[in-house]
């Protein structure tokens, strides 16, 4: 270690040439701050200082940095005392004397000193310190207004405002000031001193003046790097700072705690409410079903039977009190969800209906037809506006943004259509397979999109859209295969799969998370309870619909009480 | 069997004779004079609405190639092969069998398109 040593006391050395914490095992009472010395902290020693500079084993934090933010946030906690014996112990004060007058004349109202103290506190940059300088010159122009001292505000515009701040409109908006009745009208309302403090702390740099809550803001840092490296991150639970976090598998669902055997034929489709409340299914035997979620499992609620053709898919309403199902290339049916009556049917002639979906308002529904047109109806029945040319194929989704402005639409074997039925613009995705289904996310910025080799692309459609990720390991060969987001937050998707598999990705990163055997046929759809988190529903050729909880009984939304699995054959 | 994807072709389309799927727009036609066991074949650009079998090197009248299976993905009957491995303007296209297609869907099907048989298209399978 060379000549550097020599120098230092002997317990200092003692200490430095300590590899890990066999020389610091002691706990030290010493009056040196110990930190995790490695030998690259010591390569950065500087032999004249006193302190080490940097703390922490990567030697990337900076002592003096580090102790300035503790003491700021101990100052914002209340502990005054505290932050003081903090800056006297390490001897490293929060502000420099200069800034700390500085703070104190701006609360004490002493504008003319403090502008001039703000030329001596070591800003560079002189656009700053005339911005601050404006920025305190109008606080003093307002308070002098405000307690009826006309003629010095006037002074201070004219000599002190005028010549520094440049802004012309400004000063004509002051000016104005002088001439309204009440100073109460203000186009800026004199703000509180410590107010101005904090806008002239955003004003300094930060090396100058600590910003407010910065210890806070690292930590929330490190806490939401944690949350997003998290892979299975799927709990409400508050996270804590003493370890770092990390959820297991067991918070993703992976076993099948129930099995609804009601469908006479293939289910197609499944779809939660809106409020996690309801599970509606679709199915080749031209039925659907809606579900209700109880505490003791899922169980039939009402059968609706009238379709002539099988059902492709179903759309809850926004408040999850009616329901939409789909014939394919048939009719469209809107049901009640508590009584299962069919309030009206949607036809239209020469056309068979391929899609539906609700409008955000549940005052209109929205349906694709096989001519490739899109249709707008009133609930009543009544069309009132329609979309030809090639806006939707006959296999294609439909959905719609929450805003009620923009709908969703294969257009093209390649393409979707973003249309906003407004302003009529259009806006595209161009895939290179064709598309075969599509789920767009709850906060309406992301689609997800089934090509027909096999991969599910993940498009952010804010603005251009631009593929973000890509998802593999499913099958497809035949069949529309659905996927959908799901799990807290939507971190996660989930997908069928034909070799009868449900298929779940970690949203972020693509990885496979898991893939659940069960079903006996190729699962067609499956949808995520967008109210727990911990349950998962899938629909098969099977005829059945599973749906999958978490392994452990323990767990707070867990359904089942058994630890068989719970097959429901339709009774109520 | 689940929900089937078929896309639909906008044009003069041959389909399958079974099912009458989509198979192939007449303008991915590149040649009439194939042949297989079973009678005559036409090779196509591109065809959809597929599946393929398993990749096997078999013995055609023209030699040895590199071929898939192909079936029709609605009603699963087999409808022609494809080259994966073969002569340059082979690779990569379907041949499509004449009694597995209808032409013209939709149109009337007694526009014959096989009586040109001085097509002097290329041989064999």
């Amino acid at each position: 270690m060379g000549g550097v040593d020599d120098e230092e006391p002997a317990l200092k050395r003692m200490k430095l040439s300590a590899k890990g914490l066999v020389g610091l095992a002691n706990g030290s009472s010493s009056k040196e701050p110990v930190g995790g010395f490695s030998s690259d902290s010591m390569a950065r020693l500087l032999p004249s200082e006193g302190d080490d500079q940097v703390v922490g084993s990567k030697g990337v934090i900076k002592r003096d940095e580090f102790v300035r933010i503790i003491a700021k946030a101990l100052y914002s906690l209340g502990y005054r005392k505290s932050g003081a014996r903090l800056e006297e112990e390490s001897g490293i004060p929060l502000h420099s004397p200069g800034v700390n007058l500085f703070t104190q004349q701006v609360l004490d109202g002493n504008w003319d000193e403090s502008v001039a103290t703000l030329r001596k506190i070591g800003l560079t940059d002189d656009t700053i310190v005339r911005s601050a300088s404006c920025l305190i010159l109008e606080q003093k122009f307002f308070e002098l207004l405000n307690g009826g001292k006309v003629m010095e505000a006037l002074k201070t515009l004219r000599e002190e405002i005028t010549p520094l701040c440049r802004d012309s409109s400004r000063i004509r908006e002051l000016s104005s000031c002088l001439v309204s009745p009440s100073p109460k009208q203000d186009i800026v309302k004199v703000r509180s001193r410590s107010k101005l403090l904090e806008e002239l702390q955003k004003l300094l740099p930060p090396t100058v003046m600590i910003p407010e809550k910065r210890l806070e803001h690292l930590v929330e840092q490190a806490l939401t790097l944690q949350r997003e490296a998290c892979p299975f991150h799927n709990s409400l639970d508050q996270m804590s700072l003493y370890s770092d976090h990390h959820c297991g598998k067991d918070l993703i669902p992976s076993r099948t705690v129930q099995i609804l055997e009601t469908h006479d034929d293939e289910v197609w489709f499944v779809q939660f409410s809106h409020n996690g409340k309801y599970l509606a299914s679709a199915s080749n035997d031209q039925t659907a079903i809606i579900w209700e979620v109880g505490v003791n499992g899922v169980c039939v609620k009402h059968r609706l039977s009238g379709h002539q053709k099988p059902i492709s898919s179903v759309s809850w309403s926004p408040n999850d009190e009616e329901l939409l199902t789909c014939g394919v290339e048939e009719s469209i049916r809107r049901w009640d969800v508590s009584t299962g009556k069919c309030l009206q049917i949607y036809e239209k002639a020469g056309a068979g209906l391929v899609s539906c979906t609700w409008f955000p308002s549940g005052k209109h529904i929205l349906s694709g037809l096989s001519d490739k047109s899109i249709c707008m109806w009133e609930l009543d029945g009544k069309e009132v506006e329609s979309w030809k040319g090639q806006k939707s194929l006959k296999i294609s989704d439909l959905d719609i943004t929450a805003d009620g402005e923009e709908i969703i639409s294969i257009c093209k074997p390649n393409t979707v259509l973003l249309f906003n039925k407004e302003t009529k613009d259009e806006r595209f995705i161009e895939e290179r397979q064709t598309i075969t289904s599509f789920s767009l996310s709850k906060d309406n910025k992301f689609l997800l999109v089934n090509l027909l080799n096999q991969e599910i692309n993940l498009w952010n459609i804010e603005g251009n859209p631009k593929l973000i990720g890509k998802y593999k390991g499913h099958r497809r060969s035949r069949f529309i295969i659905r996927s959908c987001f799901g799990g807290l937050e939507q971190a996660f998707i989930a997908s069928g799969s034909e070799d009868s598999q449900v298929y779940i990705w970690h949203r972020s990163s693509g990885e496979p998370i898991e893939a659940l055997p069960g079903h006996s046929g190729a699962v067609n759809c499956v949808s995520w309870n967008p109210a727990n988190p911990h349950m998962l529903a899938s629909a098969s050729d099977d005829r059945t619909i599973r749906i999958w909880g978490l392994n452990s009984l323990n767990k707070k939304y867990q359904h089942a009480h058994s630890n068989g699995i719970h097959y429901c054959n339709g009774g109520t | 069997m689940g929900r089937i994807f078929a896309v639909e072709l906008d044009g003069r389309v041959y389909g399958c004779k079974s099912c009458n799927t989509h198979l192939a727009l007449s303008t991915d036609l590149i040649s009439r004079g194939f042949y297989c066991h079973r009678g005559k074949a036409y090779l196509f650009n591109n065809v959809v609405n597929f599946t393929s079998g398993e990749v096997v090197e078999r013995m055609m009248l023209s030699g040895m190639h590199t071929v898939a299976d192909i079936f029709c993905c609605r009603c699963g009957q087999i409808i022609g092969w494809k080259y994966e491995k073969s002569q340059k303007y082979k690779e990569g296209k379907f041949v499509l069998e004449r009694g597995r297609i209808v032409d013209e869907i939709g149109f009337s099907t007694e526009f014959c398109v096989e009586g040109c048989v001085s097509m002097s298209d290329t041989e064999d399978d």
